[in-house]
């Protein structure tokens, strides 16, 4: 058993107002689009589920 | 919650180790490897059970309890193999403004901080009605 890299996708976020007020960014615009990689192992659920939960957490 | 849902709702989770907890790189690291030798979510497990013991010989441990081979899980640690990626996760966290953890993101609508599980269900109700 050897340790390798898992193959990464992408999910492609469009990201609302709300957060965008956290990163001070100007209101009106159209929300940028950002991609966020998914390492599979990471993840839980089907790829053609309609609802994607990204987590972002600290284990310590 | 993700059984409720079955086959509607997928879960992505991406590492946010805050500089202030000089722990939480090590162990976020750690359970990369622990994926890449397919005990991903085990591991993750057993992080959040023992948090904040996760001193290099913590974290060894807990991967030869979950019947991981002890010297490949430590040639993936020692050598820093999942630094990168890692890194490339806190890059992209701070990229869309996320500053806390944990920051939930329920397609496209951020939740942040510990929320009650009533709190989910409303979100995902909510994108599932605009997405059936």
């Amino acid at each position: 058993m050897t340790a390798r890299p898992p193959r990464v996708y992408t999910i492609r976020f469009a990201l609302l107002v709300a957060l965008l007020a956290l990163v001070g960014a100007a209101g009106g615009a159209e929300p940028p689009v950002v991609d966020l990689s998914v390492d599979p192992t990471m993840v839980k659920g089907p790829r053609t589920a309609p609802v994607t939960i990204v987590e972002f957490s600290d284990y310590q | 919650m993700l059984k409720e849902y079955d086959g509607r709702v997928r879960l992505v989770f991406k590492d946010f180790p805050l500089p202030s907890h000089d722990l939480a790189r090590p162990a976020h690291e750690a359970a990369r490897c622990a994926g890449a030798l397919g005990k991903y979510w085990p591991y993750h497990d057993r992080l959040f059970a023992n948090q904040p013991h996760f001193e290099h010989d913590d974290l060894v441990r807990y991967a030869v309890d979950l019947g991981l081979p002890r010297a490949e899980f430590v040639k993936c640690l020692d050598e820093h193999h999942f630094a990168a990626a890692v890194g490339e996760d806190v890059s992209q966290a701070r990229a869309i403004g996320v500053r806390s953890t944990p920051t939930f993101l329920i397609n496209n609508r951020p939740l942040v901080g510990a929320h009650p599980v009533e709190n989910f269900r409303s979100a995902i109700d909510e994108a599932l009605r605009d997405k059936p």
